[in-house]
């Protein structure tokens, strides 16, 4: 796994105690404990089992399966481009659809390809290499899938209708306001793309919990494969990176939905806003894409150079450096207006400093290969063809970062050419390895040999012929996202041998494909562990079954080659052998050091994750036609699903603890002090913090940079609103502190005080200016909105506690819902007071 | 938990010392128009205050047991070296234009 010594001759006594001497369960026969085990986590049979499925792996290879079939319409929609652009008059298609083409292209791409592929990849692998069963919340995994398989729908539709999104893929207003884009066009990127991002927020959620939670007992964080550190900075951007651009769709959705100015200049507005928000998330997204890349590279490059990682501690913090640099570049967006010199400068340090972590991570791979005996089975081919096509891709963009390089450049075919080579290089490349490296374990089954070899040979020639050339034209001035050059037909000959190559990639992947599916179908049975790795993914029978392991590892079985390990697990000598209770068992550990903490029950099949989705899917499509009277009843199913849903985790069956292992009793995690729910909800809101700095960053860009029209004077007065201000503060504060108590009562009071700050709100609703005025009033308006929401569900989770005591549930050793309701309650009020401060400070200075 | 604080304590600490001077800088230039010895003297004091707050955190962090790497001073260490880095600029360009 890693160039640090096995547990045991390592760790110092004390942390390591209570893990290594975990006893090992008693031998079993491996087949009932097989069949017992898939009786309780098997999928339900035929199409109404994929419905219902809620398995880790069945949702990460359908996830993966998907962002592959939209990388396909990704590819012909590329091809379509590569057509028109072949000859200069390009006859068949019109300036209106070239770019609703390339603008979907783009999109799809990023949004419905490679995010999606990777939050895929976590899904399915993560489980199987901490040593777990399933992820955090299955349900949310399930729920995720649909949500963006509909939102990649509903983009797709469009583009058959003819009225796609068309203002290229990171949609600048003005380009793409009501004015210039009058059409549902752009409404159906806004709300398409968010659509999808909830599935991704949901994964990071996810992600992020499974890592921390439910690694095998003795796997500190030093110690865990270094794909789950990839991952786990991959999560914590996506948690702090998306809701930016969530924040920015909404606001836009609502300037096009409503007419209130968010980015109007004429109303105070700010196009630059948009742009803000959107590279606050642009930024992070490149690293989103790069670092769960990096992280299967990670793994396999040792395993096939039959050798250990070299550096992991260098590794581990070039990611914890990766990430934060990557947000330094994130902020300084925030002062590239008004102060440009010290901007430029500061982007320049940062992007040099950002330059570092990544070198430390191509050193460490090829130190490693140095190191070792590299063999050249199939993904060492895209192994090596990631080396040459990113290392290419970053010497173009040292190029591009070179400023009067870059306003020659600026716009051209040329950094169309280095967005490919980073990113077909520094993702497409190593998911390509990646599958080819796991698919014994999604299949197993063994590859047809030849087939793939020639695939990566024909993909790297077409790769190379499209983009290298588009360099060159991009040096002769061509701009990108025309569709006809009639006047320069200096370009045609270029265009069209790129255009030649570009075909010949393209059946390059469609080989690439076609291994694949033959692999699936025709191949002969693989043994277990093929590739002689020591991690736990490949500890388990091929393919690997829902559970993954009969029993669970722990620090026994870490750091060990799989093949040793995977008999006694599959004997039962692990922890949580079988399913003796008939329920889904995980074992749950504490962050650090990975002691058993307590036993989680996690929920079996159901359809409510496709109905849910099914239900906000509606809302989307009223809002997109914009029915927004019907778009606001249409949140009420989804209101009521979201308490069945959480009405799904309340306590059932018997709650006695559970023997983990011999002699070792742990708690069921209805009477644990912090739950994977808590977590969860800890990790939401923390990208929910980030999308209300995101209205809060919005609020003091709009009212001190930029210049626009002053605000009308308020017609309402301090005097008159102040009441309600007071009544807010107070009712939240004492809901607060209501909940400290933690009775019955206690849940009746939150839920009065919440509705009578409810009132306060809609108190100063009806106050509000009229929002289409002026930008101030509409940030007023939108703020009061997210305080409303938040307090609407924090009086919702009140009265579920209150609904709890009712039903008995709550006991003083059963917390129930109380610990979720109240840091929700926490943080409501936090925000609450945070706003009126902001907007009594805002009153005061203008 | 508390060690993954620990982790990120480095990176956070650059991340308030940036804010700090680049609105330090936002200030100078909001109420002046320009930045002026004072202005860059109190920047650059500004800059080496949060330099200098590394080094207790430096010491008082206690070391990782032997063998494991030891990840949190790696944290201050890459805080450090990008709080040098990021903000030398401060130095040589302070102008509000
Ligand atoms: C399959 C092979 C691919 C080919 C032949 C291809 C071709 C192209 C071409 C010719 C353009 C320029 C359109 C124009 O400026 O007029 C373009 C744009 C773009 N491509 Fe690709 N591409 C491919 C794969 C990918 C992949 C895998 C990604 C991302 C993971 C990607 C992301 C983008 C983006 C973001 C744009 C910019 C769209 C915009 O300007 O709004 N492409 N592609
Ligand atoms: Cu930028």
């Amino acid at each position: 796994m890693t160039d640090i010594p096995s547990p045991g001759q390592t760790a110092p006594a004390d942390t390591r105690a209570a893990t290594v001497h975990i006893p090992a369960s008693p031998a079993q026969r491996a087949l009932p404990l097989h069949r017992l085990l898939s009786q309780v986590w098997a999928n339900d049979d035929g199409l109404w089992g994929q419905i219902t499925a809620v398995s880790h792996t069945t949702l990460g290879l359908r996830f993966m399966a998907t962002a592959f079939v939209f990388f396909a319409i990704g590819g012909i929609l590329s091809m379509l481009i590569r057509a028109q652009l072949a000859t200069p008059d390009g006859a068949f298609l019109d300036t209106e659809l070239y770019n609703q083409i390339f603008t979907m292209h783009g999109s799809i791409m990023m949004f419905l390809f490679a995010i999606p592929m990777l939050e895929g990849l976590g899904i399915w692998l993560l489980p199987k290499m901490l040593g777990t069963r399933d992820m955090a919340f299955p349900r949310l995994t399930a729920l995720g899938y649909w949500c963006y398989l509909f939102g990649g729908l509903i983009m797709l539709t469009a583009l058959l209708f003819g009225v796609a999104p068309h203002d290229g893929w990171f949609m600048y207003t003005p380009l793409s306001s009501a004015e210039f884009s009058p059409g549902i066009n752009a409404d159906v990127w806004l709300l398409g793309v968010t659509f999808v991002e909830i599935s991704a927020v949901a994964a990071a959620v996810e992600i992020t919990v499974t890592i921390l939670r439910q690694r095998a007992p003795g796997m500190r964080l030093m110690e865990m494969p270094l794909f789950a550190w990839y991952m786990l900075g991959t999560s914590a951007m996506m948690l702090v990176g998306f809701p930016p651009l969530i924040a920015g769709s909404v606001l836009l959705e609502i300037e096009r939905a409503f007419d209130w100015p968010f980015f109007d200049p004429a109303r105070g507005g700010d196009p630059l806003l948009w742009q803000h928000l959107f590279w606050l998330f642009g930024h992070p997204e490149v690293y989103i894409i790069f670092l769960p890349a990096a992280g299967v590279m990670s793994m396999m490059i040792p395993v096939l150079c039959r050798t250990t990682i070299l550096g992991y501690g260098a590794i581990v913090a070039a990611i914890l450096a990766l990430v934060f640099l990557s947000f330094g570049l994130w902020v300084h967006h925030m002062f590239t207006v008004g102060i440009p010199h010290m901007a430029l400068a500061f982007f320049s340090a940062a992007s040099v400093l950002v330059a570092v972590p990544t070198a430390v991570q191509v050193f460490a791979w090829i130190g490693t290969m140095w190191k070792g005996h590299p063999q050249l089975h199939l993904p060492m081919y895209h192994i090596l063809g990631f080396f040459l096509t990113f290392v290419m891709g970053g010497l173009t963009g040292v190029m591009l970062a070179i400023v009067p390089f870059n306003w020659q450049a600026h716009d051209t075919a040329f950094v169309t050419a280095h967005l490919h080579y980073v990113l077909i290089g520094g993702f497409v490349f190593p998911m390509m390895a990646a599958a080819t490296y796991w698919m014994p374990l999604m299949t197993g089954k063994r590859r047809i040999k030849g087939l793939g070899e020639a695939a990566f040979w024909v993909i790297l020639i077409g790769f190379h012929g499209t983009f290298f050339i588009m360099h060159l034209t991009g040096l002769m001035g061509m701009p990108r996202r025309i569709d006809v050059y009639p006047d320069n037909p200096e370009w045609i000959w270029l265009n069209l041998t790129s255009s030649i190559f570009s075909f010949v990639l393209t059946i390059g992947f469609a080989l690439y494909a076609l291994d694949l599916i033959l692999q699936a179908t025709l191949g002969k049975r693989e043994s277990r562990d093929p590739w002689g790795a020591p991690t736990l993914d490949w500890a388990m029978p091929i393919p690997s079954p829902n559970y993954n392991f009969a029993s669970l590892p722990t620090a026994r079985h870490l750091g060990r080659d799989a093949g040793d390990i995977i008999v006694p697990l599959a004997r039962g000598e692990g922890m949580l052998p079988g399913a003796p209770r008939g329920r889904r068992e995980i074992l749950v550990t504490s962050v650090g050091d990975a002691t058993p903490d307590h036993v989680a029950m996690l929920p079996g099949n159901t359809a409510l994750p496709l109905v849910l989705s099914s239900a906000i899917c509606v809302f989307v499509l009223l809002m997109l036609a914009s029915l927004y009277a019907l778009a606001g009843l249409a949140l009420l199913p989804v209101a009521a699903l979201i308490w069945v849903w959480v009405r799904g985790m309340a306590p059932q069956g018997a709650m006695t603890p559970v023997e983990a292992a011999p002699g070792l009793h742990l708690p069921i995690h209805h009477r644990a002090t912090t739950t994977l729910g808590q977590s969860g909800l800890m990790a939401f809101l923390v990208a929910n913090g980030t999308l209300f700095s995101s209205l809060l960053f919005g609020l003091a860009f709009l009212s001190v940079v930029t210049p626009g029209p002053a605000a009308p004077p308020s017609a309402v007065s301090a005097a008159q609103v102040l009441p309600a201000f007071a009544l807010l503060a107070a009712a939240l504060v004492l809901a607060l502190g209501a909940m400290g108590w933690r009775r019955a009562g206690a849940a009746w009071a939150g839920t009065a005080l919440n509705l009578a700050a409810l009132g306060a709100v809609l108190w100063l609703a009806v106050q509000l200016e009229n929002p289409t005025a002026h930008t101030r009033d509409a940030l007023r308006a939108v703020l009061t909105g997210y305080i409303g929401l938040h307090v609407l569900v924090a009086a919702g989770m009140s009265a579920f506690v209150a609904d709890q005591y009712r039903r008995g549930e709550i006991s003083p050793e059963v917390p129930g819902a109380w610990p979720s309701c109240n840091l929700w309650q926490r943080y409501t009020t936090a925000v609450t007071l945070i706003t009126l401060a902001v907007v009594i400070a805002q009153g005061v200075i203008t | 938990m508390k060690w993954l604080g620990a982790v990120l304590i480095g990176p956070s600490l650059w991340f308030a010392v940036f804010l700090g001077v680049y609105g330090l800088h936002g200030l100078i230039c909001g109420q002046w128009g320009a930045v002026d010895t004072g202005g860059r003297a109190a920047l650059i004091a500004a800059w080496g205050l949060g330099i200098a707050a590394f080094l207790p955190v430096l010491r008082l962090l206690p070391a990782a047991p032997e063998h494991s790497i030891d990840l949190p001073r790696a944290g201050l260490w890459i805080g450090l070296g990008a709080t040098v880095f990021t903000l030398f600029p401060v130095t040589i360009t302070s102008s509000c234009g």
